[in-house]
């Protein structure tokens, strides 16, 4: 085969909206397992309330004071303002899949916004728990360069909003399980080894033991659909950020090789035929199925990708598998259609939708 | 030899000096029987205990031993009136000044989430604005009250007062 297939899907000459953000790139270091690094700095402005505290008037002061001093030159990165006011729930959903603003922000009744650069890689939230939630994606492991970007930006924010700190607790933040750094540096990895293997919950005790917190796909209280985990620090407090990086690192580097190890054991002897039989079965259902909920949809494309990622099956780019990952997502999908479904419909187009973006034959 | 200044009698075996500022203002040459009588002498065999702490701590309120038995809080934070309840039962502060008027609940709730009650690494650079905010929660004398401490068990006591005068200047604001 020579084009990969999916290469012609409609997302790329589509709306820029089905263009996935930087954390999707498919790209980075062991980015195979590793899909993006997250970092996010809680941050809130002296002289106000916590976010969940404010009366409804003075978070909107408070909004239009912030955007006000983003919007003033020389922030090391060009952002744009989304007033989330205006923005309907549907829209405000396609944000949240695209992890640029979380579950909180979409459904609160503050006057709430995000400043996002164009290649959606930085973005800082807007009267989330805490007045400033700074956070910058990239694809791959990356813990220092999205820790270096996120500090120079931290500076610019802190030269022109004074912040609440003390030298005691450090930056002061609505919950106190942020206090401190404020910093969680977190990493989303995609587990099928260890999840077929059965291994997956002795790699997750593994980051419990050192404090860290492991979650699913769309962090705190969801589940690890189609086997993707982020392991992130919870402790914030009396450790400098460097050593915040060094723990999750060392407990994200251990789970890695546990994953690669277990992916070449997948792959040899009696287990290869088991492993083999699993893809395709998972590749046939994209490619056949008329009905695909998304949790389903997400399971097959978890198997699919690990088909690629190993070799067993080829003629996928794997940033089209991302892709399809993204877009087979309720609010990506119904926007996608440009119309709003019932569930039963969804799943119809869903299974329509996946075939297209991967090439599959209807 | 002296003869004690009380009785006028007996030999003077205790000298008790008064201090001010870290500098011997007085003293007093006095006999043992005496020095009972007059609530001089330290008790027998006078080891370090709390309550000398506190006795030479005299009103400084922030030691670890008084924080441990301050009351929890009762009332609601200046700020943005969240009342010691809600804090409670939300788990989550109003307002920066909580971390003031909640402190009592607030450290082994810290302790307990991040085994440490205290801050090490990144704050802002020194702008005018910052300053303010660490005015509010006071500077930092935990080192001075640490030497104290140390000077106290170490029976160190001229030291220990000038310790002691340095913390109160430095409660008060002024700098040394």
């Amino acid at each position: 085969m020579t084009a990969p297939r999916g290469a012609g899907g409609p997302p790329e000459e589509g709306p820029a909206n089905f263009r996935p953000g930087a954390w999707l790139q498919g790209t980075g270091p062991q980015s195979d397992i590793a899909i993006c690094t997250r970092v996010r700095l809680a941050r809130n402005l002296q002289g106000f309330a916590f976010a969940p505290s404010l009366e409804h008037e003075e978070s909107e002061r408070l909004f239009a004071y912030i955007v006000d001093r983003l919007k003033h030159p020389g922030l090391p990165e060009a952002l744009k303002i989304i007033d989330l006011d205006p923005i309907e729930d549907l829209e405000r959903s396609m944000l949240v899949e695209r992890h640029i603003i979380s579950r909180e922000l979409a459904s609160s009744e503050r006057r709430t916004g995000v400043a996002v650069d164009e290649a959606e890689s930085v973005a800082i939230m807007i009267n989330e728990e805490d007045h400033l939630r700074t956070q910058v994606f990239d694809s791959g492991l990356q813990p220092d360069a999205v820790w270096q970007r996120i500090e120079r930006l931290d500076d610019a924010l802190m030269q022109r909003l004074p912040m609440a700190w003390s030298e005691e607790f450090g930056f002061l933040t609505s919950c106190p399980t942020n206090t401190g750094t404020g910093l969680r540096l977190s990493v989303m990895l995609h587990l099928p080894g260890l999840v077929w293997s059965e291994e997956i919950d002795k790699a997750t005790n593994v980051a419990q033991k050192i404090h860290l917190a492991v979650r699913g796909l769309y962090g705190e209280g969801s589940r690890a659909l189609g086997d993707f985990y982020q392991v992130s620090n919870q402790i914030t407090l009396g450790r400098e950020e460097g050593r915040i990086r060094e723990d999750v690192m060392l407990a994200v580097g251990r789970i890695v090789q546990w994953e690669q190890e277990v992916r070449e054991a997948l792959l040899r002897g009696s287990a290869r035929m088991k492993t083999l039989d699993r893809v395709h079965r998972a590749l046939g259902t994209l490619e056949r199925a008329q009905i695909l909920s998304s949790e389903e949809a997400l399971g097959c494309l978890s198997a699919l990708r690990f088909g690629v990622h190993t070799g067993l099956v080829d003629g996928f780019d794997p940033k089209n598998v991302n892709r399809a990952l993204l877009l087979s997502q309720p609010a990506h999908l119904q926007c996608y259609t440009r119309e709003s479904l019932r569930s039963e419909e969804r799943d119809q187009r869903r299974a329509q939708l996946l075939r297209e973006l991967l090439g599959c034959t209807p | 030899m002296q003869y004690c200044t009380a009785c006028q009698k007996a030999i003077a075996t205790i000298v008790v000096m008064d201090l001010t500022e870290g500098s011997v203002s007085g003293s007093q040459h006095v006999c043992a029987a005496c020095a009972e009588q007059l609530g001089l002498t330290p008790p027998k065999q006078q080891k370090f205990s709390s309550e000398m702490l506190e006795d030479l701590l005299g009103g400084l309120k922030d030691s670890k031993e008084q924080e441990a038995k301050r009351p929890p809080s009762l009332e609601s934070c200046p700020g943005c009136g969240m009342s010691p309840n809600d804090f409670r039962q939300k788990g989550r502060l109003g307002c920066p000044r909580c971390y003031e008027a909640f402190r009592h609940e607030l450290m082994p709730l810290l302790q307990r989430i991040h085994e440490a009650q205290s801050h090490s690494g990144r704050l802002p650079c020194v702008l005018p604005e910052a300053d303010a905010a660490t005015d509010d929660l006071g500077p930092d004398l935990t080192e001075l009250r640490q030497r104290l401490e140390d000077a106290v068990r170490g029976e160190l006591y001229e030291e220990a007062a000038q310790l002691r005068d340095e913390l109160r200047r430095a409660e008060r604001g002024e700098t040394s």
